[in-house]
């Protein structure tokens, strides 16, 4: 009876703590991301095609699904998104960095100085995409641990 | 009571327990003298008192060993049990770590200027690093810091933004030459929070290898190295941005 007993609890709090410990995996596996944010505020189209390049290289090392990879476009680093509205090269190389999971945000306040209109001019913008200020955004992404890189 | 009632037996254990005045006590030591019947019933009372208050002295214990194993395993098994309850959940506490929601979302930041998130104590530390001293460059290297600083201001937000300049960024902040004093005199003035910085090391190689004696703008703050001080802000949670 009072092995019994024993194996009762024992048993529980095994299951109880493998319970534990395959949550923590699945939820470390979801949860434990890389964080990084490329800053592009250029428009040479050498540097921006660098940038994708070692965006994706970036990608291919770590593993998209392990990578949490935000892209900040402001001042002259909107053109990206311009150069993507129109020449389809550049398009594919965004379109499948983005399949890949990776972020463009868009500065609203260069938006706002150029008079860019995001739905006609850029490729691929929605509304979600765009924060007010992206040195600020870059900031804020910085506090919550994502890691620097200007390319 | 009457001389010849019988005494009932409460009266008589009364007498027995010595409970009685005086006076009753010395009436049933009269009737006991001459009373046979009484004696017996005196005596036969005062038996079983004497029975129960052995008894009451001699209360059995219990046989040693048997019930204080009993209650030891119990006990130990409770403990046991008890103890394997509360690591369990320390350990399920620890191991399901409260998820929030990204906050970094672009969703959550879509066009409101308090989507800002504060750190910890509530201020903003953002250090801004300028190397490029080409005039276009340092043009739009102002225009961001002070969008900043504008959009800091429009959301509430207490923050503290240090320009370092080294490399040509060092040309921002020359006295003599930049193209900037008036503006950044302004944006001094305006903005409490925001600080312009010049490396040393860079002053020095301008005069050993360009022979340009540094004179700075009011208010610019020197500091020994700019990578150094790049290093010491990451360090103190500081963000870091490259403009």
């Amino acid at each position: 009876m009072m092995l019994l007993v024993k194996r009762i609890f024992l048993f529980t709090f095994v299951a109880l703590l493998s319970h534990g410990v395959v949550a923590r995996v699945t939820h470390a596996e979801s949860r434990e991301k890389q964080k990084v944010v490329y800053h592009i505020n250029v428009d040479d189209r050498k540097v921006l095609n660098t940038a994708m390049k070692t965006i994706q290289n970036h990608l291919g090392a770590v593993g998209a699904d392990n990578l949490d990879l935000r892209v900040v476009l402001h001042g002259n680093g909107i053109a990206l998104l311009q150069l993507a509205h129109s020449d389809p090269t550049f398009q594919g190389k965004v379109k499948s960095l983005k399949r890949q999971g990776v972020h463009f945000i868009v500065c609203h306040s260069t938006l706002a100085a150029r008079k860019i209109d995001f739905k006609k001019d850029l490729y691929d913008v929605t509304e979600a995409d765009i924060v007010p200020s992206g040195v600020a955004e870059i900031a804020h992404l910085q506090s919550q641990g994502f890691s620097y890189v200007k390319p | 009571m009457n001389h010849d009632d019988k005494f009932s037996d409460e009266y008589l254990n009364a007498f027995i327990d010595d409970q009685l005045t005086p006076e009753e006590r010395e009436q049933v030591y009269a009737r006991l003298s001459h009373d046979e019947a009484l004696k017996q019933q005196v005596c036969r009372l005062r038996q079983v008192s004497d029975l129960v208050s052995l008894a009451y002295k001699q209360v059995p214990q219990p046989a040693p060993g048997l019930r204080t194993a009993k209650a030891g395993k119990w006990f130990g098994l409770g403990l046991a049990a008890g103890l394997a309850l509360a690591v369990s959940a320390v350990a399920g506490w620890l191991l399901f770590p409260s998820s929030t929601p990204n906050p970094g979302s672009p969703v959550a930041q879509a066009m409101s200027p308090s989507a800002a998130v504060a750190s910890a104590d509530n201020v903003e530390k953002v250090l801004i690093h300028i190397s490029d001293g080409q005039p276009l460059h340092l043009k739009n290297a102002l225009d961001e810091v002070e969008s900043l600083m504008r959009f800091y201001r429009k959301s509430n937000q207490q923050a503290h933004v240090e320009v370092i300049t080294n490399g040509d960024g060092l040309n921002l902040l020359l006295a003599d030459t930049t193209a900037y004093a008036a503006r950044i005199e302004r944006m001094q003035k305006e903005y409490a929070g925001l600080t312009f910085v010049a490396c040393q090391n860079t002053i020095d190689r301008f005069k050993n290898e360009l022979g340009v004696s540094v004179r700075l703008l009011p208010g610019v703050v020197v500091t020994d190295s700019g990578v150094a001080q790049i290093m010491r802000r990451q360090h103190q949670g500081w963000a870091y941005i490259q403009v």
